[in-house]
């Protein structure tokens, strides 16, 4: 006979993208690359979701331009998911796009009871409307005061200000560089400086993807059902960060020469 | 996936004798990544650890080096087998800045899977299995311990199940440690880590083993976890510091006997209520027993002992819904049981005596070596026969004989037969049956 039919009760993990569509990202195929990053890491998503049964993965898309608009509006879960291209085009609206999202992480539509939402913001420019005025709405939001905010500048234009202010204060800010805390808050593991909690920077494809990849992976898991705990972490953030994904030396980069 | 190790790389590593050829990457996550490799013509897994990792635990590869002198406790266990660096050749090949290390251990077969797809209501899989897989976990646990080693960190993501069977694999065997000696960094998982470790008041070690593993053992009886009652749904978003309240500073076991102020809810926690009410006693009491009082005082922790004894004492009297069919576990002593889930009265069953306790006559129960000799280990892996439906006539039971030597049965028409090796017969028929470990009897 089987086991009753019954399971473990599970909350929602909302994960947004809010993606930069600013005719800048036509160079360089950058839309091309973030398309592919997205679709490319949905297995891996859908992976990590099912190993989660606490956890309801449901995914949401924003994109900003001359205007922002959902590109994926109703949130879909992860398995269900077939993502449509992005296009870009325009300028640069942000701080509109953070309003967006403000809208959508008020309760309701939100959940009374959900896991931390995770917000993931990919810009390679600056805004060119209210930054401030669209992050205030947002952060006015509990639910975003307890999200999880990632941050992705792809090439060196993105305005990595704007993007810090949106992941907030680095808790191990104040830190001389290069020791920057690393998972967890524990001692410095990224001589080179990177951290969870600073603007990601994706130089080409391979690292997007790279990045892509650990957000909605890494990043979920974290989020949805705790992982290890090592000795010597310092004050527990929100959300613990895993680490980042290895800088790893690749001779034969199969995805393309592309530098941004 | 990038791999760190290039795939199709033969590799010269010391620490073995024969080159090592990667075959194919298997996965990766925050430690490290997993390839199949070969090996003088062997497939094994090879773990690879990443740099951050490493700086991290600083006594990793001592205590590696250590869990392979000691070999594996059982065979539950995907040990470590070999620890490998890289030799002069292979330097050039790895993807890393800093080299590290690695083990080889055996390849999970096909068949096991994670033990969250059970809990995800993901698995087609019987009761009789769930037991039997709480069962294995407590026994790998009682071998570790045996042996002074202590886990530190399990949890469902390090657990795999064979639903056919309920056998287990535990993975990521790398926390390992010698107990007491607190050799190590990692401090175990929220919601599966005792709540003196979480809350930083003491190390982990066997005790908080066995905090974790009769948390594991709730999850896979109930698809639930032990803490999460009512107290969780006024917690709006579930993160660290509400998981800290939960499972840390105000833990409450959702059945507490005395304080009811966190029972499930009727909706969102309907999988607690619904399975619950399976269990026999003795099981329940040792849930009580390691969430109540050994919430606080880890002496007071059911032992993994204790787990099998009330584990195996459940597949004894595990008998069949005659009205739905369903896997029921009345006690013997309880004169009117009731089916957990129709309501229907469950007829008194037929109980085969064995020296040393009874098995209910219900197909899939088994009779092992321990049934006979009370001196022998509680083992569930070397049935000596086993009670079969009739594969025509589905309500006849047989007992088939699966051990090596042939037992002399005698039936209630007063004649003599003999069973050989794989060989059944009809239960109905039987009064006693008379094997070299001891006599099987059948009520009159
Ligand atoms: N012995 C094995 N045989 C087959 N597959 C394995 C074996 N050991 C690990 N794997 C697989 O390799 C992948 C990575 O495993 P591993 O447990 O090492 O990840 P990890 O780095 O410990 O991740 P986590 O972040 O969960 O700790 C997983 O998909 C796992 O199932
Ligand atoms: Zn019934």
């Amino acid at each position: 006979m089987p086991f009753p039919n019954v399971r473990l009760a599970n909350r929602p993990l909302h994960f947004i993208y809010i993606c930069d569509c600013s005719g800048s990202m036509e160079a360089q195929g950058k839309i091309q690359a973030l398309n592919q990053a997205i679709r490319q890491s949905l297995p891996g998503m859908a992976e990590v979701a099912r190993q989660n049964p606490e956890a309801r993965v449901l995914v949401r898309a924003v994109g900003f331009a001359d205007r922002a608009a959902w590109h994926l509006e109703q949130p879909t879960e992860v398995q269900q998911l077939q993502w449509l291209d992005l296009q870009a085009g325009g300028i640069t609206a942000m701080g509109e796009a953070l309003e967006l999202v403000a809208a959508a992480l008020q309760s309701p539509p939100m959940e009374e009871r959900a896991l931390p939402p995770v917000l993931v913001l990919i810009s390679d420019g600056q805004p060119t409307d209210d930054f401030d005025a669209g992050l205030a709405a947002l952060m006015r939001q509990p639910w975003a005061q307890k999200a999880v905010r990632l941050a992705i500048a792809m090439g060196h234009d993105a305005d990595t200000e704007v993007l810090q202010q949106f992941i907030g204060n680095d808790p191990g800010g104040g830190l001389p560089a290069g020791e920057i805390p690393g998972a967890s808050g524990q001692r410095p593991l990224h001589r080179s400086g990177r951290s969870p909690r600073r603007p990601l920077q994706a130089s080409n494809a391979t690292s997007l993807a790279q990045y892509i990849q650990w957000a909605s992976t890494a990043v979920v898991g974290a989020a949805s059902m705790p992982a290890s705990r090592m000795a010597g972490s310092g004050p527990q953030a929100n959300i613990p960060l895993p680490d980042l994904p290895p800088t790893l030396m690749d001779p034969t980069d199969d995805v393309g020469p592309l530098v941004w | 996936m990038t791999w760190i190790l290039p795939e199709g790389a033969s590799l010269d590593l010391e620490g073995i004798s024969s080159p090592l050829q990667v075959l194919r990457g298997l996965g990766g996550g925050s430690q490290g990544q997993v390839f199949e490799v070969e090996v003088a013509g062997e497939r094994l897994a090879l773990k690879w650890y990443l740099p951050a990792c490493i700086a991290r635990d600083p006594h990793l590869k001592r205590r590696l080096g250590e869990s392979i002198r000691a070999t594996a406790p059982s065979e539950a266990f995907l040990w470590p087998l070999a620890l490998v660096t890289p030799g002069p050749d292979a330097l050039p090949l790895l993807r890393l800045t800093e080299p590290g290390f690695g083990y080889l251990m055996e390849l999970r077969p096909a068949g096991f899977v994670g033990a969250h797809e059970h809990v995800g209501g993901h698995l087609a899989i019987g009761l009789l299995q769930v037991l039997r897989a709480g069962f294995f976990l407590a026994e790998a646990f009682h071998a570790l311990h045996l042996k002074g080693l202590c886990y530190k960190d399990i949890s469902l993501g390090n657990l795999f199940l064979e639903p056919s069977s309920g056998r287990i694999l535990i993975c990521d065997n790398d926390n390992v440690d010698v107990d007491g000696r607190d050799l190590g960094s990692v401090l175990g998982t929220p919601g599966f880590m005792a709540p003196e470790i979480l809350m930083g008041r003491a190390r982990p070690g066997a005790n908080s083993d066995l905090f974790s593993l009769a948390v594991l053992i709730f999850r896979l009886l109930t698809r639930h976890d032990p803490l999460r009652g009512r107290r969780e749904l006024a917690i709006r978003c579930l993160d660290e510091p509400a998981r800290r309240r939960l499972y840390g500073e105000a833990p409450l076991f959702i059945f507490d006997p005395i304080d009811a102020s966190n029972r499930p809810d009727p909706i969102e926690h309907a999988a607690a209520l619904i399975t619950w009410p399976i269990y026999p006693e003795p099981i329940k009491l040792l849930f009580e027993q390691t969430f109540c009082a050994g919430l606080q005082a880890p002496q007071r922790r059911a032992l993994t002992g204790q787990w099998m004894a009330a584990l195996a004492a459940a597949l004894d009297q595990r008998q069949l819904c005659g009205s739905c069919g369903q896997e029921t576990f009345p006690a013997p002593s309880d004169p009117a049981p009731l089916c957990w889930s129709c309501g229907c009265p469950l007829a008194p069953p037929t109980r085969l005596r064995l020296p040393h306790g009874q098995v209910t006559a219900a197909a899939g129960n088994e009779l092992h070596p321990h049934h006979f000799d009370r001196l022998l280990n509680l083992r569930l892996d070397q049935p000596l026969a086993r009670v079969e439906a009739h594969p025509s006539a589905g309500d006849l039971l047989g007992l088939r004989n699966l051990s090596d030597q042939a037992w002399r049965a005698e039936l209630r028409s007063g004649q003599q037969l003999v069973l050989k090796p794989g060989q059944a017969c009809n239960l109905a028929s039987l009064v006693r049956l008379i094997t070299p470990a001891g006599a099987v009897e059948l009520p009159c």
